[in-house]
């Protein structure tokens, strides 16, 4: 029998908020599934598009940006940069005519670990039902 | 003078007058911003052959003398060189002629404080397109049936392009050799930018007499070239004619449309999502990593470039990240230019793709990049 092929996603999250959700959801034993490979930064704002664009060029079939909600950001304005980023970001991937699923944004706060648990189960999902990202290459696992 | 005034000025030196492109006033209004004192250099286009300018960066009021006259066919930008001088002077003062796309690359140096627009003349010229050197050159061969060592001279009227030789005058109108692939660069053609508004001031044939400038004024520094050429006795002016500024804007009007038509007749979308992904897979397949897209573009102003940040070139990604990068670093700066495709080796056509890009972002931000310095760049968030 054939393996269920589960999509590789790429999750930004910030070290304050978005990270400590993950915690949450873990400590809580909040069923995920291992499809998230979890990148920890300072702060969303730290997210650069560089580290967007080599994360899906190495083979992510997602990447998602995470980090506190707005008007939380540990360090006053991060997560707006972020957001801009984001936005710009999502124009370019689609204009070269990647999904809209494959890019996404969340704002997740440390105490959200079911919110966070299901969220990861959504996009999971999500990426199933439109398969590998094109611009994987042939030769990545 | 005031600003907002629209005249008509001319050389009073004979020579520089009958050399100049019309009237000879640029050239006057740039050596006398060296012979007053306001600029340290002046940057000018030394003309090599009808299809040949090289840039250059002066003191020398008799280098500037050399380099009168409009060249259509030498497609460059003086951004870069403006840039090169505030490094090299930072507390300097500079005067150069601007094609709306020259004053442009200076607005968006200037936000990046790259170039101190405070000490920069910006001497606009109304610009309806420039042609690519090489391709003119086969036109002339095809087209005219003149070999091109022979032009003496160049000009646009009417509508038409006219050639002269020793012997002959051939005029062909500009769409007919736009029909059959010749006449202005691609980008030229939908450029919507005539009459570089966000100049000192703005000169131009459109509306003047033969052998004089129409000039429209729009800032303290370019009251202050003005008065300061013709206190030096170098120029001499006119108010502008009603005739002549209705001639004018009817022109720049009709220019806008025809852009307008040509951007839609080249930005066809693509409206299939995996067409467009195998569209810009393929046109980007064939870079040989040269950079010279990121060297020659008037609006990066990285110290340390971004786009080779996250890139190797033995990488083997279906796209290059030093294009994606770029794609999205120049989304909100990008002025449609055409250097990059100028120099691309592998004739990739980049203005097109930066510009597919830059539409859209430009769009939603609401953000018109080089057209002023009140609205900051759309990537930064207050
Ligand atoms: C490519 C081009 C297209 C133009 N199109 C129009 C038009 O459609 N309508 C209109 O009203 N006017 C247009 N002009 C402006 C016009 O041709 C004259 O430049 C202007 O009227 C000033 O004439 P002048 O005799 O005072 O300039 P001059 O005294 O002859 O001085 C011209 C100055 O322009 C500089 N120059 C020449 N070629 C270039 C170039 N390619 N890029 C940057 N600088 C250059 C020279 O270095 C020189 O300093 C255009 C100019 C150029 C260069
Ligand atoms: S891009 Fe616009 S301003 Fe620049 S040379 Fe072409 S027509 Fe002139
Ligand atoms: S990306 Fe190309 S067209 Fe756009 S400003 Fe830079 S050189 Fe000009
Ligand atoms: S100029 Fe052309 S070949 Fe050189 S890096 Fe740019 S796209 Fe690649
Ligand atoms: S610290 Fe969490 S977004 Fe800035």
């Amino acid at each position: 029998m054939e393996e269920e092929w589960t999509p590789k996603i790429t999750l930004f999250c910030c070290n304050w908020c978005s990270y400590a959700g993950s915690d949450d959801a873990g400590v809580g034993r909040k069923q995920q599934p291992p499809s998230t490979r979890t990148i920890r930064v300072m702060c969303s704002g730290r997210t650069d598009p560089g580290f967007v664009l080599t994360a899906l060029m190495e083979g992510s079939d997602a990447v998602l940006f995470t980090g506190c909600h707005i008007g939380d950001c540990h360090y006053i304005s991060g997560n707006y940069k972020a957001k801009k980023r984001f936005e710009m970001l999502k124009e370019i991937l689609d204009e070269i005519g990647l999904e809209d699923e494959r890019l996404q944004l969340q704002w997740i706060s440390a105490s959200e670990g079911s919110e966070f648990a299901e969220y990861i189960r959504k996009v999971t999902e999500e990426i199933k039902a439109i398969g590998p990202s094109p611009l994987r290459q042939e030769w990545m696992k | 003078m005031n600003i907002g005034d629209r005249i008509v000025a001319w050389s009073k030196d004979e020579e520089i007058k009958k050399e100049g492109a019309s009237g000879g006033l640029v050239t006057s209004l740039l050596t006398a911003s060296l012979k007053g004192e306001l600029a340290d250099e002046v940057i000018a286009l030394q003309k090599i052959s009808e299809f040949e300018g090289v840039p250059i960066r002066t003191s020398n009021v008799d280098e500037v003398l050399k380099c009168s006259g409009s060249l259509h066919a030498a497609p460059i930008n003086l951004t870069k060189f403006a840039v090169r001088f505030f490094e090299e002077h930072p507390d300097g003062a500079l005067a150069l002629p601007a094609k709306p796309c020259d004053a442009r690359g200076i607005v968006e140096q200037a936000k990046r404080k790259k170039i101190n627009l405070e000490k920069t003349y910006l001497i606009g010229l109304n610009c309806g397109g420039t042609m690519p050197p090489i391709t003119t050159m086969e036109m002339l061969e095809k087209m005219y049936e003149i070999n091109p060592d022979d032009v003496i001279e160049e000009e646009i009227e009417k509508g038409k392009l006219i050639f002269k030789t020793k012997n002959e005058k051939k005029a062909i109108s500009i769409d007919e050799l736009e029909e059959a692939g010749y006449g202005r660069r691609e980008n030229c053609r939908y450029c919507e930018t005539n009459i570089p508004v966000m100049t000192d001031v703005a000169c131009g044939n459109w509306g003047a007499g033969k052998n004089e400038t129409f000039v429209e004024i729009f800032t303290e520094k370019g009251i202050k070239l003005m008065n300061n050429a013709i206190e030096l006795g170098l120029i001499e002016t006119a108010p502008a004619t009603e005739k002549g500024i209705k001639i004018r804007e009817k022109t720049n009007s009709v220019m806008e449309k025809v852009a307008k038509k040509w951007h839609e007749k080249i930005f066809v979308p693509i409206e299939d999502r995996l067409e467009r992904f195998h569209y810009y897979m393929d046109v980007m397949e064939d870079c040989i990593d040269c950079e010279a897209c990121k060297y020659v573009c008037p609006v990066c102003a990285c110290d340390e470039s971004k786009c080779i940040d996250f890139y190797d070139p033995i990488d083997s990604y279906k796209i290059s990240i030093y294009h994606l990068v770029r794609l999205l670093h120049l989304s909100d700066s990008c002025i449609g230019c055409g250097q990059c495709t100028d120099v691309c080796p592998a004739e990739i056509p980049l203005t097109i793709l930066h510009r597919r890009i830059a539409d859209r972002i430009q769009a939603k931000y609401n953000y018109v990049p080089g057209m002023d310095m009140k609205i900051p760049p759309s990537f930064e968030v207050e």
